[in-house]
């Protein structure tokens, strides 16, 4: 095969994988229907943490309230909740808002896990 | 044989073309796919969603903010959200989880169908911060709910926009909530039997026996505790369930030729000797019929 005949093979490979990255990346990628909520937007997220706030304020469950942060990831329940206090008072959160949130924060920073304690 | 080089030279393009467009589509769908980082709810897993469910119904139990928590189950992108509500908690009754953990489910499904917080709201909360599915809540929307809990004044409600940044509400609420429906049943008072009507209809479930309890001004009633005894068992379910039938809805199958004996817990109100009606069909044919059971508190 000759040097011309050989590049032309090559650019054809290439413009077949950029086609093919195209494709796969742009046209039609891979769609995720079964996600977990650890890779949920910020703001979903703040939102999440921001009800399980709410529930909070009204039964003081701290236990469950740390078992509902959990399935956000690996992060402690208090370092959800901070971070998401951060968020609430960048994006202009309403004041009953930080409230729920603090208060959430108090009960993780404070929060034992049951059995820790009692081996 | 110029003519058989060109036609090879081009099958070599043409193969080259389609390898280089394989390892392409190899390496974007399996080696590097795109990864989402930013996802939205309405792509979570089924058990997630419950999850994420049990938490707006939480919330709601909290804040009883109806119009943030119809914003909140919208954005699991149901087609029914209410019905959803009730077939999750039917789902977690079912699989014995305690009524405690079930009710907020079963109020906010009633809520919503009823269009208004059943308690007045504590502190109203903005929406605003609430994230953005894609759609809006405008005032006809949330009219009723706002009507059920705040005192209506003759200034239009504003439009509310769920933003996906969240930001400081342009509109103060500045409306004092006042108590006015509760429809949650009177503690203690015990439920009379106000109707006892035969349901013939051959198209209908054979057996059904179906109950609405009402409070004593007649509105009906969700999370009441029915319990159907028999000779071989017993069986308990609450009002509520199937908000698309009624708050105080709840039904039950029987057998034929099972005599049932029916007890409303709260009000200790016992209803003995049920049995399902025999029906007869316009070519004489007798089916089981059903019973419906209309309760009324005093």
């Amino acid at each position: 095969m000759t040097s011309p005949n050989l590049i032309k093979l090559v650019i054809a490979a290439l413009i077949g994988i950029a086609l093919g990255l195209t494709y796969g990346w742009v046209i039609d990628p891979i769609e995720y229907t079964d996600i977990p909520p650890n890779i949920l937007r910020d703001d979903y997220r703040a939102d999440y943490v921001l009800m399980v706030a709410e529930a909070y304020q009204s039964d003081a469950d701290a236990e469950t309230a740390a078992r509902r942060l959990a399935v956000l990831g690996s992060e402690s329940p208090a370092l959800i909740t901070t971070s998401t206090l951060e968020y609430a008072n960048a994006n202009g959160f309403t004041q009953d808002e930080i409230t729920a949130l603090q208060n959430l924060l108090t009960a993780m920073q404070t929060y034992q896990p049951q059995g820790i304690n009692n081996p | 044989m110029s003519r058989l080089n060109l036609r090879s030279q081009t099958l070599q393009l043409i193969l080259a073309l389609l390898i280089g467009l394989g390892l392409g589509l190899v390496y974007s769908w399996f080696l590097s796919p795109v990864t989402y980082v930013d996802a939205n709810p309405a792509i979570l897993r089924a058990d997630f969603k419950d999850q994420y469910r049990v938490v707006i119904a939480a919330s709601y139990e909290s804040t009883h903010d109806l119009a943030r928590a119809r914003a909140r189950l919208e954005l699991l992108g149901d087609v029914d959200p209410v019905g959803e509500l009730s077939a999750q908690a039917q789902r977690m009754l079912g699989a014995g989880e305690p009524f405690d953990k079930v009710r907020p489910l079963a109020q906010l499904a009633t809520d919503l169908n009823q269009g208004f917080a059943s308690i007045p709201t504590p502190t109203p909360f903005t929406a605003l911060n609430t994230p953005q599915g894609g759609f809006t809540i405008s005032a006809t929307e949330t009219q009723t709910e706002e009507a059920a809990v705040i005192e209506a004044t003759p200034t239009p409600f504003p439009t509310i926009l769920f933003e996906q940044t969240p930001i400081t509400p342009s509109v103060a609420e500045t409306n004092t909530p006042r108590p006015t429906f509760t429809p949650n049943p009177e503690p203690g008072a015990p439920f009379a039997l106000v109707g006892q009507d035969t349901v013939c209809a051959p198209a209908s479930q054979p057996g059904l026996l179906q109950f609405t309890l009402m409070d004593s001004r007649r509105r009906e009633i969700a999370g009441i505790e029915i319990i159907v005894t028999w000779n071989q068992g017993e069986d308990s379910f609450f009002t509520g369930f199937k908000p698309e039938l009624g708050n105080g809805y709840a039904d039950f199958i029987m057998q034929a030729d099972t005599v049932y004996s029916i007890r409303i817990v709260g009000g200790e109100t016992f209803i003995p000797n049920i049995i399902a009606p025999a029906c007869t069909d316009p070519n004489g044919v007798e089916y089981l019929g059903g019973l419906l059971l209309t309760f009324q508190q005093p």
